[in-house]
């Protein structure tokens, strides 16, 4: 009983802190979303978009740059790499994991190149969330004030553009690009647009997270990428994906109850380098289970596998 | 008003592959006239509508809409003149919405799209209306998502869709092709009752002989990627199916078992 009840507390206490964490990581599995469900995109970008908000935003705390200046500057730059994958995909017609491997792979080059070093170190900078007058600096109140409120503005606000004329374009060139482009959509914009401004929630992630956890690193986008599969597929699965409300809703709601997961695990002994092992292998299950339910059947069409 | 002046093109060009696909192909459709286009595979039909669409770039020639040169305009620019129904059903809708948001996406084909609200209740009354014509029950289905209909029903949301703003051109491309016979029957009345109604000036791919005679204003035979036959006014009126099999160069099981 004491084991248990041991697990529970050290568990329960760091809740609130997994919360914060959870909240800011919430616009990575945003950035994972459009691409994959709105866009039809498979994209990989954000492995490497996380860490490039990061350095950006590290960089300019250093410099002495206000805080939101540092998000800002780390949205844009976000920005700019998604759209750089979804040239290189629209373009040269590569398949958009690959263009999304390259983009990831350069932009490891490109984060060492803007911080000068692989780590730099930024605690005491002012951060966002030292806006929130109740709470002391450094206490996740303010974290999670800050985050949350942060992800609530950016989910009402996606889910009434996706509602707009435009919005419902955008969708229309992920669910038939053919048909789409047949409507006068231009699909080039639509697709750079859409992936950018995923790339752009992914940096602005980064960016959040140093200004929380006090440092820059370069190799804090290591496993990002399936961290946010796995809380988009926890997402869906709790909160569904029928409707553009339910689509957008699942990245936040999987997001938290994700890494409380992970943290739950972690307090109950599971050692942190299965982590991922761990992870990869939920992901796996979550994207197998709708072919292991038909096996008996054939092979689910390409359509089936989309969904 | 369409204009195709001597329209060329080469696939797989020097290869030993090479194919002509149009072969300085001209063809002209005045205001309101409903053109019906039959010839075997190969012949350049998908070819020429893919040109007209934006879909095919042409080598050489010109296309021209309502007097406008579309040529080296990009698919998304030239369908504010024109709307295209396809073979497959699954090509015109969009399966992971709704019939509204398809209808909307439609409707706003022509117009510069706003960071407006897409779906209002004016605009969904509107499209009840307008699907109501069909006699398929789809006014009472706005909120469905489009997979969950049959393949008829796809079709003829996507006539409608097609033929909403009165486009300057409308394509069909064996849009009843893919269907069981009574369904390929419903979709074709809507078609001829919308392109009466609102005078279209439509291109009508067929391999359906009896289509071909039973409607259009005029028949026009594509053979080797140019226009080999073409039968308007009193000759169109009174061609038989036997008379347009007649001068195919390849008979086709498909077009044999039509008639």
């Amino acid at each position: 009983m004491g084991f248990i009840q041991d697990i529970l507390t050290s568990f329960v206490a760091i809740i609130p802190v997994t919360l914060a964490q959870s909240l800011i990581l919430a616009f990575v599995v945003l950035g994972i979303m459009i691409p994959f469900r709105m866009l039809n995109f498979p994209d990989l970008t954000s492995e490497g978009a996380f860490p490039l908000g990061g350095c950006v935003c590290g960089v300019m705390l250093a410099a002495g740059m206000a805080p939101l200046t540092g998000i800002l500057v780390a949205f844009i730059a976000g920005f700019a790499a998604g759209c750089c994958t979804a040239f290189i995909h629209l373009r040269f017609r590569i398949h958009t994991l690959l263009a999304g491997i390259l983009m990831m792979t350069m932009l490891y080059s490109i984060n060492l190149r803007i911080m000068g070093k692989s780590n730099l170190s930024v605690f005491g900078s002012p951060t966002v969330f030292d806006w929130v007058p109740f709470a002391r600096p450094g206490f996740p109140a303010s974290k999670i004030v800050v985050a949350g409120a942060l992800a609530l503005l950016v989910f009402l606000a996606l889910y009434m553009f996706f509602r707009t004329e435009k919005g419902t374009a955008v969708r229309a060139v992920g669910a038939n690009p053919d048909m789409a482009e047949a409507q006068g959509i231009n699909v080039w914009a639509a697709t750079i647009g859409g992936v950018g401004l995923a790339s752009a929630f992914s940096a602005s992630s980064g960016a959040l997270m140093v200004q929380s956890q006090g440092f820059a690193d370069v190799n804090m986008g290591l496993g990002i990428l399936i961290n946010g599969l796995a809380a988009l597929m926890i997402g869906e699965a709790v909160v569904g994906k029928q409707t553009v409300w339910r689509q957008l809703l699942a990245p936040f709601a999987g997001a938290i109850i994700y890494y409380q997961l992970v943290s739950f695990c972690l307090a109950a002994g599971m050692p942190p380098p299965d982590l991922k092992l761990a992870t990869g292998l939920f992901v796996l299950a979550m994207l197998a289970l709708p072919s292991l339910k038909r096996s008996r059947g054939p092979a689910p069409a390409r359509e089936a596998i989309r969904e | 008003m369409l204009e195709i002046r001597s329209a060329r093109k080469v696939f797989y060009k020097g290869q030993p592959d090479e194919k002509v696909a149009l072969d300085g192909l001209s063809l002209s459709l005045a205001t309101g006239e409903f053109g019906i286009v039959i010839g075997s595979n190969g012949a350049g039909k998908s070819s020429m509508l893919n040109a007209i669409s934006g879909a095919l770039v042409l080598d050489s020639g010109q296309i021209l809409i309502n007097g406008a040169d579309v040529t080296d305009m990009p698919v998304h620019k030239r369908a504010a003149k024109l709307a295209r129904v396809f073979q497959d059903p699954m090509r015109g809708t969009a399966a992971s919405m709704t019939v509204a948001e398809n209808m909307l996406l439609a409707d706003l084909r022509s117009q510069k799209r706003t960071l407006r609200q897409g779906l209002n209740p004016a605009r969904l009354a509107a499209y009840r209306e307008r699907l109501a014509i069909l006699g398929l029950g789809l006014e009472n289905r706005l909120d469905t998502r489009v997979d969950l209909l049959s393949g008829g029903q796809r079709q003829s949301l996507s006539l409608i869709m097609a033929v909403g703003g009165s486009p300057d051109l409308l394509l069909l491309d064996e849009h009843t092709a893919a269907l069981d016979p009574r369904t390929a029957e419903i979709v074709m009345r809507a078609t001829v009752r919308a392109v009466d109604a609102l005078k279209l000036t439509t291109l009508m791919v067929t391999h359906n002989m009896q289509h071909a005679v039973d409607h259009g204003s005029r028949v026009i035979m594509l053979d080797a990627g140019r226009v080999r036959l073409e039968v308007a006014g009193e000759e169109k009126a009174n061609v038989t199916v036997a008379d347009l099999i007649g001068h195919f160069s390849v008979k086709t099981d498909r077009m044999l078992l039509a008639s």
